[in-house]
Order: C-alpha cells, then structure tokens, then sequence
C-alpha cells in the first residue's frame, strides 16, 4: 500500500460527504502519505478470520497475566 | 508542612484537611493567590470560578466540622481540561464551535472525583478538540510552559500541565489518545498517567477516538495518580467499554519498592536519534532502576513504525467522522492547523481503516510476547525536550504534521496497543527544562508502573523542583 494520491483523495473525501479541493488533496496526500507508508507492510497480509474484537481478547486475555 | 499550602501534593493536603490541621478555604485561597500570580504568565485556565471555589470550600469545612466528610478528597480544589462535562456549565473543548455548549450532564470521571469531596476552581486550557500535541490553540491563544515561559507546554492537556507543575492545582484531568497527557507531563516536569484503554469510563468526556481515547490524571506524584485512578476506576453503565471488576489497591502499590522487577529498554526505535540531554537523563533513570533493586534488560520491540501509523490511520478517520457535520457546516469555525488534521480523515477509506482496526489484537499479542519477560518499559515520551512556541508554530503549514509526528513518534505506538503508560520527572536540561520518560506498562496493569513511578520519585526528587517565575 503506497500513499494515496491527490486523485484518490479527491473521490475518497467526495464519497465521505466532504468533498475537498484539489490544493486540499494535495496537502492531505503529503500529510497522511507518512500513515500509510508506515502501514504499508500490513496492509492486505492479515488472515480472514480476524475479527478487531481481537484486540480486547488479547488485551483482557493475554496481555494482563 | 509547607508555608504556602498549594505547594503540598495531592495526598498530603487531602489528609491535611481531613485532620483539620488546614481547612479547605486556606487552601483554596493558597490555590487562587498562585492562580492570580501566574495566569496572566501561563494562559492556563479557561474559566477560573474564584468565588463559587471559595463558597464550596467554607461548605467543605462547615460539612467537615460537624463530622460530614464526603470522601478522601474532602476539601480540595482542583481543575480539569476544559472538556470533561458538568451539567449546566459551558464545556468549550478549546474550540470556537463550543464556546458555548452547555453540558446537559456530568462525566463519569469528574463525578466520581466530586463524590470523592473535591471542589471545583474552574476549568484549564487545552488544544483545540484536543487535536494537537503542542499547547498551541488558535482561539485562545497558546500556554505557557511554568519551567520556561517561552516554551510549549506540549498538548492536548496543555493546561493540565500548565498548572499542575505551576501548583494551581493539585492535579487535573487531561485525556490521551495520542500522547496529550504524557507529553504535558513531559514538557512541564509533572506526572502524567495514560490509562489503560477501558480502564476509565469516558462517559461525558469529550470524544476523539473511540478506540483510543482514555481519561486520566496529570498530578505532581505517583502516589496522587494512583488515589486519583482508584477513585475513578472500574464499571460504569454509561459506558460499556470500562471493564468491569473490582479495582486494584494503586495506592497500597506505590508503596512498595520496585525491587525484584524486570525493566525493559527497548533495543530499537525509543533511543534512536534522541536529544542528547534526553539520552542522558535515559542513562541516568537506568542507573536509579538497577540501584533501587530493578533489574534492567534490553528488549526487542516489534516495529514500532508500523504502530504508529495504524494509530495515526485510526485516529484520523475516528475524528474526521466524530467531527463529519461541523466539517460540512462550520469549517471556517476551527483553527487552521485542527482543520487540517480533520480533512486527513477524509483520506482514508473504510477498507483501510478496518484493516488497522483489525491488526489491533495481533499487534498486541506481538507486543505481549516481546515483554514477556519485562513488568514495564522505560522509554522517552519524545525525543526532544519542550521547543520554543514560535519555532512549533508550524499551523497548517506543509511541515507541520511532520513536526506533529515527531513529536509524537514515542507515544502513538503504545495508545494504538491501548497500554498503560506513566510519563514521570525524569531529570532536566542544563537549560532547565524538564525531561520526562514513560513507563509503559501491561495492559489492565496500572498497579506496576505505579509502584515503580512511586518508588522512583523516593530515590529522586525531580518532581518537587517548584518553577519560578523570572
């Protein structure tokens, strides 16, 4: 997953009900491209199964022996 | 006890006004000179209600001397991010679009804490929806750092930190989603503890982030974190996501030592391109761990890059929804820099999201078994000490949520694997600005990073240094 595009971030944000500008888009990609780069290594590798639930399993579980 | 009562901790002025050796009216009153004296130096209160604090103190005392002590915290005054609802009051979230919201109901925490005895001084500062790590806030203008007026407090609870290290108060309620209570802590020499996510019921506080948010406590010890937690703590119909169970002794565990613990320093990521001064004080907490009876081990962390950025993905599509109708109604309402950070959100589609949702639990139990052999972390809360006002002013600037980021970069991975985290008075620059580091802890387990805070601060006294003003 690589960061977004000034094109993507202009039909993503139209779809949210928000719609931005393209000087807008722009400066979003350069802002939140960091997010997704550190993301990136995850994204589209994580096993059907799982549910976010997971998380509070883990956290209640797991994580406080 | 000390001359000038608003300079006791928490504990100490509790019991103080429970034994009537003082009453609640000689401390408020101590209270409200310091908050005469340095509010117009710090911007830290937003509303300060000097006459209701003073009224609801001559109650306390009255209630105290026919026997009517209402709780441990019978007395004292206190003030709290100006976002935490009470009914019939302004709540303003340091923003223009709420300056003049009225809440129509109380937060779980702060009535909790008012159960408990405590009265009110007004309400503190903060960034702006608490969307800003800094202390900057375009409305309202900036607060200052009590060690060094020039510098930020560091934010969200950028008031929070203000006036507790300037002891206007004795402790406050800050919130942290992506470090708001630790880097105040931090910058302003206080103690701050990021709670456990579903520790503390956020019922009436300000949303952010559902998955990440947490209420907590900025106060001068460990010992007045852990009163302040245990008093907030556990179950809470109003929200279904703090856990249910009977809530530690936090204070009973302050006092203990912390030896035969196992510490860990992470190998990687927290002691990468540090500030000098900041690796310094890093070395020198290490050696009061391993004197205090701790041992000290090196750990391998999972990449913390990764964390971080799931926790900024999170964060920027929960506050972008959250904040939806006034991005389409009010946007010329909020502040250019909040702006900004809001319209990443709209970035982000709903298969991203999910995706970091998901990886949550996985992340976690990576997380889990890296410290399997640790009771806690020590790590920075930032890498660098407070900066300068003007030279983070970055606003809606290209740079600025790179400058955001880094700041930040040590805090986001441990709120997206919704850690406890204690940010402690660790040391300060030749400068004299203070440094903090954070004691990340496991998940539910508030009690051990509490313990070792507690039992640092008796082997150091960095979190007694009083700032003055110039």
């Amino acid at each position: 997953m690589t960061r977004p595009t000034e094109k993507e971030i202009l039909a993503v944000a139209s779809a949210a009900g928000v719609p931005v500008d393209k000087e807008v888009a722009t400066r979003i990609a350069n802002s939140i491209g960091p997010a997704f780069e550190g993301f990136a290594a995850i994204a589209g590798t994580l096993p059907f199964d799982l549910e976010p639930s997971t998380f509070v399993v883990v956290q209640t579980e797991k994580a406080a022996r | 006890m000390s001359t000038e009562p608003a300079l006791m901790s928490l504990t100490a002025v509790a019991s103080a006004i429970a034994d009537r050796r003082i009453s609640s009216r000689e401390v408020t009153q101590s209270c409200l000179d310091r908050i005469a004296k340095w509010q117009p130096h710090l911007n830290a209160f937003m509303v300060l209600e000097a006459d209701e604090a003073l009224k609801a103190a001559d109650a306390a005392d009255a209630a105290l001397a026919k026997g009517g002590r209402r709780g441990p915290l019978h007395g004292v005054p206190l003030a709290h991010k100006d976002m935490y609802y009470e009914e019939g009051r302004v709540v303003t979230c340091g923003s223009r679009i709420r300056r003049d919201f009225v809440a129509t109901s109380t937060s779980t925490a702060l009535q909790r804490l008012k159960d408990a005895g405590t009265i009110r001084l007004g309400s503190l500062q903060m960034a702006e929806f608490a969307y800003g790590p800094t202390g900057h806030n375009a409305h309202f203008g900036p607060v200052h750092n009590p060690f060094a007026l020039a510098h930020v407090t560091g934010g969200s609870s950028s008031g929070s930190g203000s006036a507790v290290a300037a002891r206007l108060t004795f402790a406050a309620l800050g919130s942290d989603t992506g470090g708001s209570i630790r880097m105040p802590a931090h910058f302003c020499g206080v103690t701050g503890l990021k709670t456990t996510v579903g520790r503390v019921s956020r019922a009436g506080a300000m949303p952010l982030s559902q998955s990440l948010d947490t209420v907590g406590p900025l106060a001068r010890t460990a010992e007045d974190c852990a009163v302040l937690l245990g008093l907030m703590a556990g179950a809470d119909p109003a929200d279904p996501t703090a856990i249910a169970g009977a809530v530690p002794d936090y204070a009973a565990a302050t006092a203990q030592s912390m030896k035969g613990l196992t510490i860990g320093v992470p190998s990687a990521f927290y002691v990468d391109d540090l500030d000098p001064e900041v690796a310094s004080v890093l070395d020198a907490t290490i050696a009061v761990f391993k004197r205090e009876g701790a041992n000290v081990i090196q750990v391998d962390l999972p990449d913390q890059r990764q964390l971080a950025g799931a926790s900024q993905l999170v964060l920027a599509v929960e506050a972008a929804a959250f904040h939806k109708r006034w991005l389409i109604e009010r946007p010329q309402d909020y502040g250019p820099q909040v702006l900004m950070r809001l319209q990443n959100g709209l970035a982000i589609s709903g298969v991203t999201y999910l995706e970091a949702l998901r990886w949550r639990g996985p992340a976690l139990a990576a997380h889990v078994a890296a410290t399997a052999n640790v009771d806690a972390v020590i790590a920075p809360v930032s890498p660098i000490p407070a900066p300068t006002i003007a030279e983070s002013d970055v606003g809606n600037a290209p740079n600025a949520e790179a400058v955001i980021q880094r700041l930040t970069r040590f805090t986001r991975p441990i709120n997206y694997l919704g850690l406890p985290s204690l940010s402690i008075p660790s040391g300060f620059t030749k400068g004299g600005l203070p440094i903090g580091l954070q004691l990340v802890g496991r998940s539910f387990d508030e009690a051990t990073i509490l313990r070792i805070g507690a039992a640092f601060q008796r082997a150091t006294d960095f979190h007694e240094k009083v700032p003055q003003l110039p």
